[in-house]
């Protein structure tokens, strides 16, 4: 209950300093939210917008809680949902749910160079996954550049995916099927990690690894375990994200939602469920920036402000302590 | 007087820990505190050293109070040296001393304090559990406090090292520190201190000097009349062993359930030893020779250089000592080892059970009970619980399930009479029910209490196996490497 309520309470107050800062330069407090508000949740094409923001948050936000609930820093959401996007894309042809396994797979492989780093070398996962990250981003830059640029060679994009291979739309609506896929995986996130000896272990493992072992836990599978689970998840977000939105591959496919997914899952607490409101928040704070953008003229950045101040209100009512990884210890 | 508590209150939770405590300190006075697991006496000793605030009440203090934890508080990477430097008040240009300096300097902290701790340029995480409450104890002393509060700090010790601790207390106290003095070991509480607090339940039921008090007095104060602790032990015993009874394993084909064959280590030297089930075999030895390192090869946590450990007369690989089920753990440091604090009492005994996790909830109740651990229900966070419950908990968790070998390191260590009772009673009904248990333990008293065979190690070398009739003549001098 206490931390429902801190979870709210960080949302709102980044909500606040959120329209304070864009007083400061001189624009209305009360406009900016109502913009945000009437921009993101205000109307029907609004509202589907912001839902199709949620789907990768709430996935990449499942992964980041898949893996801190292990003790492990994963931070390679963004990496790992390009690999899962360039994965979907070349099996695309095989269809979608071929491309969507494929995604998920090689997501997890991407992930697990960093746990095999961690075996062979002690490197700390914090780094290898961003690393891990850049190493994807200029993969995926070299592909649309080169390999995988669209025939007309035009820009510096893909192809289309073939039509049968996209995630269907749902009745009418700009939604696409996808929505229930991350619905699904939330809710198996869940139960693997609340109603499974797998999710006790590996939450015993986040918790105190050192008990975990001499409870005949081996820490080291069960971290490496976490970390291609995570990173599989945030690799189905990747294809998802292709298969349902953007159809191609170009540079900023990602857009950042390997990242933003660790301020939805520190927001969520990192409970699996929560994790759709806190996905749902940060997807209406960005469809809502946009309408900033276009009406107000304020860069539509200011969604990635407001996922920094979540962040560090979150570190001001002090709940990040209770979750902290501690392996290192 | 020094230390005045008026009416303080403190409640964890559903649980009132401190029940309106009033107490007074005058300098130089040493007391006792002793009562049953969870009691309060260790969140009365936090309050008083400010660690935590009471919620009603008003605590007076005329000085400073140092705490020394039953559990450690050091900077584990970093060495004796520069844990005793980041206390070291005397020098104010600590932070630019090179290492020889800090270590010549913590040198003569550790010499003032008395007590005999070597090696400073180690790290702390290279250190026994009992040269890290030496530590703790040294850290303490050298912050030159007005009230010192020792919590369990005789239990890592040898008898020896204790005696020199209590000259240690009197001596502070000759100088006008109030001690405070916390122990299960009622004898020594009556040798040390002039003045005895018996606490029940987070009362003060009894306040009292020590001239004329018999240690089976204090125990009928702490438990209360109506409960003697033989009925309390009795009770649980029939029930238990009627489960033991029933699921007793396939015990004669386990014949070496564990055996260590010239395994060797950083810290251990050729150690070979056997346990059978149906037997406790313990290896006996002071803190610090190399127990911590064999527990962990035990446990599949590190390898042997050379030599190998069998299961079933089988050589068992790590992963198989690790994950396969066969051997249960009692670590030796509970906290660390032993439990997850944020995860509940079901949670906890869920890790290693088989029981569907479903029925989680029930089993654990039903653990709670037959084990009398002190919870509400089996959804509270083990970290609530007092440091004897904990031990609990992971008693039962690893004994219920029967194990081939058990693996029990210092499992009293900390806990009261009636609990110290309890585990030695658990311990031998796993036998009888064809466990085969190793006993690691620096307390003479509980080797004997429970061993068929024991062993004495002395820096990583394990004396040759001993009848407790022969132990009886030479665990003293071989303990000490003088045999």
């Amino acid at each position: 209950m206490r931390r429902l309520a801190v979870g709210i309470g960080a949302a709102a107050l980044s909500l606040l300093l959120l329209a304070l800062a864009g007083a400061a330069f001189g624009h209305s407090p009360r406009v900016l939210l109502e913009i945000l508000v009437s921009g993101s949740i205000g109307s029907r094409f609004a509202l589907e917008g912001t839902l199709l923001k949620s789907v990768p948050l709430l996935l990449t936000g499942l992964a980041v809680v898949i893996a801190f609930r292990a003790g492990v820093w994963n931070i390679g959401g963004e990496g790992q949902f390009i690999v899962g996007a360039l994965a979907a894309y070349l099996t695309s042809r095989f269809g979608t749910t071929a491309a969507l396994l494929a995604a998920a797979v090689a997501g997890a492989l991407w992930a697990s160079i960093a746990s095999l780093l961690r075996v062979w070398r002690n490197a700390p996962e914090v780094l290898t996954t961003i690393l891990l990250n850049f190493i994807a981003i200029h993969l995926l830059g070299y592909c649309v550049n080169g390999p995988l640029q669209e025939a007309s060679g035009q820009y510096p994009q893909s192809d289309p995916v073939p039509q049968a291979a996209a995630l269907p739309l749902l009745g009418g609506s700009s939604l696409h099927a996808g929505i229930v896929v991350a619905l699904l995986v939330t809710l198996a996130s869940w139960w693997l990690l609340y109603r499974t000896r797998e999710g006790l272990r590996l939450r015993a493992t986040g918790f105190n690894p050192s008990a975990a072992q001499y409870a005949g836990v081996d820490v080291n599978a069960q971290i490496a375990r976490a970390m291609a689970l995570s990173g599989a998840v945030a690799g189905l977000a990747g294809a998802i994200e292709l298969l349902g939105v953007t159809h191609r591959l170009f540079e900023r496919v990602a857009a950042g939602y390997g990242y933003a997914g660790i301020a939805v899952a520190l927001l969520a607490q990192l409970h699996p469920i929560a994790t759709i409101a806190a996905a749902a928040f940060f997807g209406a704070l960005a469809t809502g920036a946009g309408e900033l953008q276009r009406s107000a003229s304020i860069s539509s950045s200011v969604a990635t402000f407001g996922q920094a101040v979540v962040i560090l209100v979150l570190i001001l009512f002090g709940s990040m302590r209770a979750f902290a990884p501690g392996r290192d210890e | 007087m020094m230390l005045t508590l008026a009416h303080i209150s403190k409640t964890f939770g559903a649980t009132r820990a401190i029940d309106d405590v009033s107490l007074d300190l005058d300098r130089g006075q040493v007391t006792g505190i002793v009562g049953e697991n969870g009691a309060g006496k260790t969140t009365l000793m936090r309050i008083i050293a400010g660690e935590i605030a009471p919620d009603t009440g008003n605590v007076q203090l005329d000085g400073r109070a140092a705490l020394v934890h039953q559990h450690f508080m050091l900077v584990s990477n970093f060495t004796v040296a520069e844990n005793l430097a980041l206390v070291d008040a005397t020098d104010p240009s600590r932070l630019f001393r090179t290492h020889r300096t800090l270590e010549r300097r913590a040198e003569a902290i550790i010499g003032r304090s008395g007590i005999d701790l070597r090696g400073v340029a180690r790290r702390v995480d290279e250190l026994s559990v009992g040269e890290r409450s030496k530590l703790e104890l040294i850290k303490a002393i050298a912050s030159d406090p007005d009230i010192l509060i020792l919590d369990e700090p005789t239990s890592v010790l040898t008898p020896n090292e204790s005696s020199e601790l209590f000259r240690v207390i009197q001596r502070l106290a000759a100088a006008g520190t109030a001690v405070l003095f916390i122990s299960h070991k009622l004898r020594e509480v009556l040798e040390v201190a002039p003045r005895i607090v018996v606490m029940r339940a987070g009362r003060i039921v009894a306040d009292t000097t020590s001239q004329g008090m018999s240690a089976e007095d204090l125990a009928t104060a702490m438990v209360g009349e109506h409960q003697a602790i033989a009925s309390i032990v009795g009770v649980q015993n029939d029930e238990n062993r009627a489960t033991a009874e029933r699921r007793s394993p396939s015990a004669e084909r386990r014949i070496h359930p564990l055996r260590c064959e010239h395994i060797s280590g950083e810290r251990l030297d050729d150690v070979t030893f056997d346990v059978p089930s149906g037997q406790v075999v313990a290896i006996l030895g002071v803190a610090g020779n190399g127990q911590v390192e064999l527990a962990s090869m035990l446990r599949g946590l590190e390898a042997p250089r050379s030599g190998a450990v069998l299961l079933d007369g089988k050589p068992a690989t790590r992963r198989q000592l690790l994950g396969s089920g066969a051997v249960g753990h009692i670590p030796e440091d509970r906290t660390r080892d032993g439990i997850v604090a944020q995860m509940s009492i079901a949670e906890n005994i869920a890790l290693t059970s088989r029981t569907p996790l479903r029925h989680a909830r029930g089993f654990a109740q039903r653990l709670i009970e037959l084990y009398s651990i002190r919870a509400q229900n089996a959804s509270q966070p083990a970290g609530l619980l007092s440091g004897g419950n904990q031990q609990k908990v992971v008693l039962a968790r690893e004994l219920d399930r029967r194990p081939a070998v058990i693996v029990a390191a210092e499992p009293t260590r900390g806990l009261d009479i009636a609990a110290t009772r309890f585990v030695h009673e658990q311990l031998r009904l796993a036998a009888a029910a064809g466990s085969g248990i190793l006993l690691m333990t620096s307390d003479l008293d509980e080797a004997f209490a429970l061993a068929s065979v024991m062993y004495v190690i002395y820096r990583g070398h394990l004396s040759d196996p001993l009848t407790p009739r022969d132990a009886a003549m030479q665990v003293g001098p071989l303990m000490a490497g003088v045999a």
